[in-house]
């Protein structure tokens, strides 16, 4: 008999601390790549380890390096784990993601950098764009040749607006400033990337910028040449040019992340694209590198500010083409939703859109 | 365009062109023995992410590079055994390494991305403040290493038995020569010089690991050898042109000569259909006769 209580009474106990280990809320996420790439799957990482840090009854469920074609599945079996919010963090996992959501109506999808909405499925990302501004002033200060270079994967209208808004900080201090554009034609081919660093430090660009997937190998190939580096997007790549870092752009998304958690839990989560900048921490300026004088550090940090404060429009015409056709006219500025319209680079830029 | 252009786009091409000589002048050895090898892809990035994995542990890139160059041959041996050993399709058992290896190295790889290497040391042939012909010891050692490989195939007797297994098996073996203990041989070589490759590309061109990294350039490295149909002094200008298509798009861009990269990107295929074409005209150089096909035995079988 005083077995059979002893049995009954761990059961209970045993039930009892299952159900005080049972998640608040089970969160997923899917990466294409790897976590510690020092660049754009990284930042998406490290923002969901700063939910789980800050929501500790948060469980978390994690796949990388999983292919396009897989999404659906990995995301699939995720729910089947219980996960109510799920982010499919990779621009090509937004059409499988939708899938889902339509299948799962009581699951919260939250894509990064999505151009489709549902009832359950929201997509966020930071103002990229205005905050490269920033880097450009830093660039523009720093550059002794008055040549900057800008590495990017592909010729898309993001990318082409990091180059552009890159250019336009520069000329607002330094309106000597020739900025060169070169793409690699993929978003991961280390060897190419260093030899597109290589092609502009040839051509006298002495601080480069880029957007790809991982800029390590370009981090790397302007350390040993001696000349300036800007990062993007995260900012574990300054380790990899501990002297040519100027600055640099890191995608941080954690407190955001907390707040979608806590909206989910109590159900106020509204479905919408959500794009912020550096003024709610979307995207954080890094700091500067050792060779960075401090007049130039706090000319940066004030445009970084007034830029925060909405003082300063990156994008306030009148900028024209590399044809010299007017594309913003005086009185005008593009906003957030206007940075996916470029097809074109700003006048000065060396370099084709196409 | 002045000789100041010529000097950057040669500069780049050499340094592009080294990591795909290495497999190019191994995969030309084994294909005169009559055995295509489609898994250089994987031996290559085995070859990179052992010796980058290893350079990372040990602090010294020599020694990871050849160990990392020791892996592809260890990996090739597979290949040696189900082809040379268990008569098995070529092409498939090429295949199967080539997927086998994108596999291993990317689990071989992974705690070892976003790592710091100790990469290869540079020798400036122009000074060390200039930007041009900043090479690792690896880079010289590539043309050497094909030059050699032309002597060794056209100037040496062992050369003469290695063609001899790759023209015509049975022949070999009536005039003595052993047609497995020949192939196993070559794919030593070809195991080793396509991790060499994979390694230099590692620590001496991006000194990083990803995954996949190589991005197609064990693939390139076998229609190169067509390209020189079989000549490793040939393979050098092959890989020039190959390597040096990749940056003089880039340099193209940064000069602002409007060039799709796509378009460029395509040359070394265009390149290598265009000389398919063109030779499928010639009758004197062809290719090893007995290339892709298993060699039973001493008895021929089915033709």
């Amino acid at each position: 008999m005083k077995r059979v209580v002893a049995v009954l009474l761990a059961t209970l106990v045993g039930s009892v601390a299952a159900v005080a280990q049972q998640p608040c809320l089970v969160v997923g996420m899917i990466i294409g790549g790897t976590k510690d790439d020092a660049g754009y799957n990284q930042s998406q990482y490290e923002a969901l380890m700063a939910l789980k840090d800050k929501m500790p009854c948060v469980k978390i469920l994690f796949a990388e390096n999983v292919p396009e074609g897989d999404a659906e599945a990995v995301l699939e079996n995720m729910i089947a784990q219980g996960a109510k919010l799920l982010f499919p963090a990779g621009f090509g996992y937004m059409f499988p993601a939708l899938n889902l959501a339509k299948r799962y109506p009581d699951v919260v999808f939250m894509h990064p950098g999505g151009y489709m909405l549902a009832a359950n499925f929201g997509t966020y990302f930071s103002n990229v764009q205005f905050a490269y501004y920033v880097l450009g002033v830093a660039a523009g200060l720093m550059t002794k040749t008055n040549k900057i270079g800008f590495i990017g994967g592909l010729p898309v209208a993001f990318v082409l607006g990091n180059c552009n808004a890159f250019h336009l900080g520069a000329r607002a201090v330094n309106p000597n400033v020739e900025t060169v554009f070169v793409v690699t034609g993929t978003w991961l081919d280390r060897a190419k990337e260093v030899a597109a660093t290589q092609a502009l430090l040839q051509q006298g660009c002495d601080v480069i910028g880029s957007h790809l997937d991982s800029p390590i190998a370009v981090a790397q190939t302007v350390e040993a040449a001696g000349a300036f580096f800007v990062g993007y997007p995260s900012l574990a790549v300054q380790k990899f040019a501990p002297n040519a870092w100027v600055s640099g752009l890191g995608l941080t998304w954690g407190d955001f992340f907390v707040d979608i958690a806590q909206q989910v839990l109590n159900k106020t989560w509204k479905s919408a694209h959500i794009r912020k900048g550096l003024e709610a921490g979307f995207i954080t300026l890094g700091e500067f590198g050792p060779r960075v004088p401090e007049e130039v550090k706090a000319k940066v940090l004030e445009y970084a500010e007034l830029l925060k404060a909405g003082k300063i429009e990156p994008f306030a015409g009148p900028i024209y083409d590399q044809a010299g056709n007017l594309k913003i006219a005086a009185g005008e500025a593009w906003g957030a939703l206007d940075m996916g319209k470029f097809d074109w680079l700003v006048q000065g830029i060396t370099g084709s859109p196409k | 365009m002045n000789g100041d252009w010529f000097l950057s786009w040669i500069s780049g091409a050499i340094l592009y062109a080294a990591p795909l000589l290495y497999p190019t002048v191994g995969e030309v050895l084994g294909q005169r023995t009559g055995m295509v090898n489609l898994g250089l892809e994987g031996l290559m990035l085995l070859g990179a992410s052992t010796s980058f994995a290893l350079s990372v542990r040990l602090g010294n890139p020599w020694v990871a590079v050849f160990l990392g160059a020791g892996v592809g041959l260890l990996a090739n041996l597979i290949y040696a055994f189900l082809v040379v050993k268990r008569n098995a399709s070529q092409l498939a058992t090429g295949l199967a390494l080539m997927f086998f290896g994108l596999g291993v190295s990317a689990l071989l790889g992974k705690p070892y991305v976003g790592q710091m290497a100790a990469a290869l040391p540079k020798y400036p042939l122009l000074g060390p403040r200039s930007l041009l012909f900043r090479y690792d010891l690896l880079v010289y050692v590539a043309f050497l290493l094909a030059a050699l490989a032309w002597v060794f195939l056209f100037r040496t007797r062992w050369g003469l038995q290695l063609r001899a297994v790759g023209e015509n098996p049975a022949h070999a073996y009536a005039a003595g020569i052993s047609p497995a203990r020949v192939r196993l041989a070559a794919a030593c070589v070809v195991g080793f010089l396509a991790g060499l490759g994979g390694a230099q590309l590692a620590l001496g061109v991006t000194q990083t690991w990803s995954e996949g990294m190589t991005a197609g350039r064990g693939f390139i490295a076998i229609a190169l050898v067509i390209f020189s149909r079989w000549n490793p002094l040939r393979a050098i200008v092959g890989a020039i042109l190959f390597g040096g298509a990749v940056v003089l798009q880039l340099q193209l861009q940064a000069r602002g000569i409007g060039i799709s990269p796509f378009f460029l990107d395509m040359f070394p295929y265009v390149l290598t259909l265009f000389v398919l074409l063109l030779w499928g005209r010639g009758v004197r150089h062809t290719a090893p006769a007995s290339l892709g096909r298993v060699y039973f035995g001493t008895e021929e079988r089915g033709g």
